[in-house]
């Protein structure tokens, strides 16, 4: 007996041992140390800007250490995974404050106040911003770019049509109207493949018709979800879906690819999305066309304010790993990447998705493509629109992450299968249990 | 010694057993009665809070009634193609393998694949057929972007993908059937119906049953279609139990929710399991 033990347990150890012999180094063949980052799988083009921008000049400017990027379409899983079990890249990849919340209180990503106070991030950073990414007064990440959610318009459109660029919600309507008659998409979006893409529309209708103070109000607990301002808010959003404001009835069937490819194809007036949609607009809005696209934010209900309002935003967010062993390299290179020079030269081939959020953007926009200066100059119109705090909040990035799964839901009332008032008291029941376990972010005030 | 090398044939075997299936299922079951977040080193205990907030959750009995639904839609709809096709094809002696090969083609494609495929070139309203048909005038919809039709979209390109895969299995059994049986029962005058309920059915009944039960249990873990197809949308029209729980897990930090659905789920298939072993037992008591 004591023999077959002994021989089971020689088995199990040597395979243990051979399963444990896998090749952990994180050198290079030169001798340098790996530096890695994940990324969402961006298309090609885009990776070598990236890799122009970042990964040579990092690589170059040095000789001790070497920055990897991995492009991983399943990102935001595979780093909470690869987090929770110690390993993961060093620098943390986030699609927002509310993700990287829990990870803070996990202890697994590094506390990044000295670094901030090195390089003078809290100086140089957008205090909304810089504000969101901090946990229990402690800052863990950075937002990369500014966001927010407006409309784009084909300008041949509207001239062709004699439809002035609406400053209204009542005009956007009547031209929506018009469209409709006239045999187009009254305006294209979609979520098809990404459902996550509702969180813009539950964001700009209670940006621009609940307005921002009001959420504000909700997110800081003085007032309901269920306040009457957002009731309605998310009525109108119905009422919009249903008489088709919102692609008709493909909006489950579209891409913002495919969307913006009806918008350049003139099937409509205009698109309401991200600002981030500028990297796929490369693509149908190319040559001649490139100069169709503008780009405005979206008029607010009862005209509130004359000065242009903003939901605020960021693409993702970048923390470093409490487990990396190059901790203060990463954070030079999370420097870097928040400068003016950064956003100037990644903005020219890629624009959309580095608009840094830095409090004194300088914007060369002499030698940038059309494309590129029309970007470069909605994230400086918005960073002067969030200085002055004409503002509200990117639901994906001010809720706590469950909060937010409730808000993608608000497909549910344009379908009817529940009403505006039903969605909000899930979400007012899940906000007060994640307020209760810290997991709502700072709050930035809006003006009033 | 001899008992050594027994051990030594069956400890890999058994120590994949314990490592990818019984601890992570034990770790599962724990987890579900806490509130772990996926990344926190201190889950709470939270007793059967998980369950009770999924009991009153319209969403989840949404997702169990649309895996009832999709498991009477797998038993019934894949398995009269897939017999019906294997019984034509039992007769043709030259084309047999070819159709064979033709009807498992979808089966071998990835999900992936696929899916991008009904996306773009089916459903999709500016490229696809659905966009070619709307722009000659038909007033037509893609069927993913209703609540009430994107169900059994979904469910129609997952047969698709299957039916083939079930007729080279029914083909194979039914291949099996003794020739003297056929015969006797030409002999005595049986029609098609009833060599097929007579003959062919009975030999291939065990064939029948073992994968009657495997659709059952795979229904209730399906996932890749709905999720690359709807992701569970539109308004959760095709929540599955397995995509909710994916949410919880990866989009809400709520693991212990996401291991609670899953142990739902892994009910289910004990539950075939079960109508597996007593369908085998009066098989051998018959």
């Amino acid at each position: 007996m004591k023999k077959k033990l002994v021989g089971l347990v020689t088995i199990f150890l040597v395979m243990v041992i051979f399963a444990g012999c896998s090749n952990d180094s994180k050198t290079t063949a030169d001798g340098k140390e790996i530096i890695t980052m994940w990324f969402w799988g961006a298309p090609p083009e885009h990776q070598e800007t990236l890799k122009k921008v970042l990964i040579d000049k990092y690589n170059k400017s040095q000789n001790e250490y070497e920055l990897k990027i991995e492009y991983r379409n399943s990102v935001d899983k595979d780093i909470s995974v690869a987090l929770s079990s110690g390993k993961g890249p060093d620098i943390v990849y986030g699609s927002g404050p509310s993700f990287v919340i829990p990870l803070a209180e996990a202890g697994r990503i590094e506390n990044l106040d000295k670094y901030a106070e090195k390089y003078g991030w809290k100086d140089r950073i957008l205090d909304p911003i810089y504000e969101s990414g901090t946990v229990n007064g402690s800052l863990y990440s950075l937002g990369n770019s500014l966001n927010t959610v407006g409309i784009f318009y084909n300008k041949k459109v509207l001239k062709d049509n004699n439809w002035p660029e609406p400053k209204t919600v009542e005009e956007l309507e009547r031209i929506m109207d018009e469209a409709i008659e006239k045999g187009m998409y009254a305006s294209v979006t979609g979520n098809k493949g990404w459902k996550p893409v509702n969180e813009n529309y539950s964001s700009l209708f209670l940006t621009h018709f609940a307005g921002g103070e009001k959420v504000y109000e909700a997110l800081t607990g003085t007032t309901k979800w269920t306040d009457p301002a957002i009731i309605a808010a998310l009525d109108t959003s119905a009422k919009w879906y249903k008489k088709g404001y919102l692609a008709g009835k493909d909006y489950t069937n579209l891409t913002f690819n495919e969307s913006t490819q009806l918008l350049a194809d003139e099937k409509a007036p205009f698109f309401f999305g991200p600002s981030l949609v500028y990297q796929f607009a490369a693509q149908s809005f190319s040559g001649d066309k490139a100069k169709d696209l503008g780009f405005m934010a979206f008029p607010t209900k009862d005209h509130q304010t004359n000065d242009p309002y903003y939901t605020l935003g960021v693409t993702a967010t970048l923390s470093i790993n409490a487990q990396s062993k190059h901790k203060d390299e990463a954070a030079k290179i999370l420097d870097t990447m928040m400068t003016n020079e950064f956003m100037n030269e990644m903005t020219k081939t890629w624009p959309g998705y580095w608009g840094i959020p830095l409090k004194d953007l300088q914007i060369d926009t002499s030698d940038m493509p059309e494309l590129s200066k029309a970007y470069a100059e909605t994230i400086k119109n918005m960073v002067d629109g969030v200085n002055k705090g004409h503002f509200g909040y990117y639901t994906g990035v001010f809720l706590p992450p469950a909060t937010q799964q409730i808000f993608l839901d608000i497909e549910s009332i344009w379908n009817e299968q529940m009403t505006s008032t039903e969605l909000m008291k899930k979400v007012q029941v899940e906000f007060d249990k994640e307020k209760e376990k810290g997991l709502v972010p700072p709050i930035p005030k809006p003006s009033e | 010694m001899r008992n050594t090398v027994n051990y030594f044939l069956i400890s890999p075997a058994l120590l994949i057993s314990i490592l990818i299936v019984f601890i992570p299922g034990l770790l599962t079951v724990i987890v579900a009665f806490t509130d772990w977040n996926g990344v926190s080193t201190t889950p709470n205990f939270v007793g059967i809070q998980n369950f009770n907030e999924l009991f009153v959750d319209g969403i989840f009995w949404k997702a169990l009634l649309n895996n009832a639904k999709w498991t009477l839609m797998f038993v019934t709809v894949p398995i009269v193609i897939g017999l019906l096709t294997a019984m034509m094809l039992l007769k043709r002696k030259k084309s047999k393998s070819a159709y064979q090969l033709i009807f498992l083609f979808p089966y071998i494609l990835a999900p992936t694949t696929n899916a991008i495929l009904w996306l773009n070139i089916i459903f999709n309203p500016v490229s696809g057929v659905i966009g070619y048909l709307k722009e000659i005038g038909i007033p037509i919809e893609s069927p993913l972007s209703s609540v009430n039709t994107a169900l059994y979209a979904v469910a129609s390109v997952d047969i698709w993908h299957y039916w083939g895969f079930l007729t080279v299995i029914y083909l194979a059994a039914l291949r099996q059937t003794p020739a003297e049986q056929i015969e006797a029962a030409y002999l005595e005058g049986c029609n098609g119906w009833q060599i097929f309920r007579y003959v062919y059915f009975p030999s291939i009944r065990p064939t029948f049953n073992i994968m009657f039960v495997m659709i059952i249990i795979f229904s209730f873990l399906t996932f890749d279609y709905v999720y690359l197809l709807t992701g569970g949308g539109p308004s959760h029209s095709t929540e599955m139990l397995s995509t909710y729980a994916y949410t919880f897990a990866f989009s809400a930090f709520q693991v212990g929710k996401a291991a609670a659905i899953a142990l739902f789920m892994s009910f289910f298939g004990l539950l075939a399991s079960c109508l597996y072993i007593w369908m085998s037992r009066n098989d051998l008591k018959n």
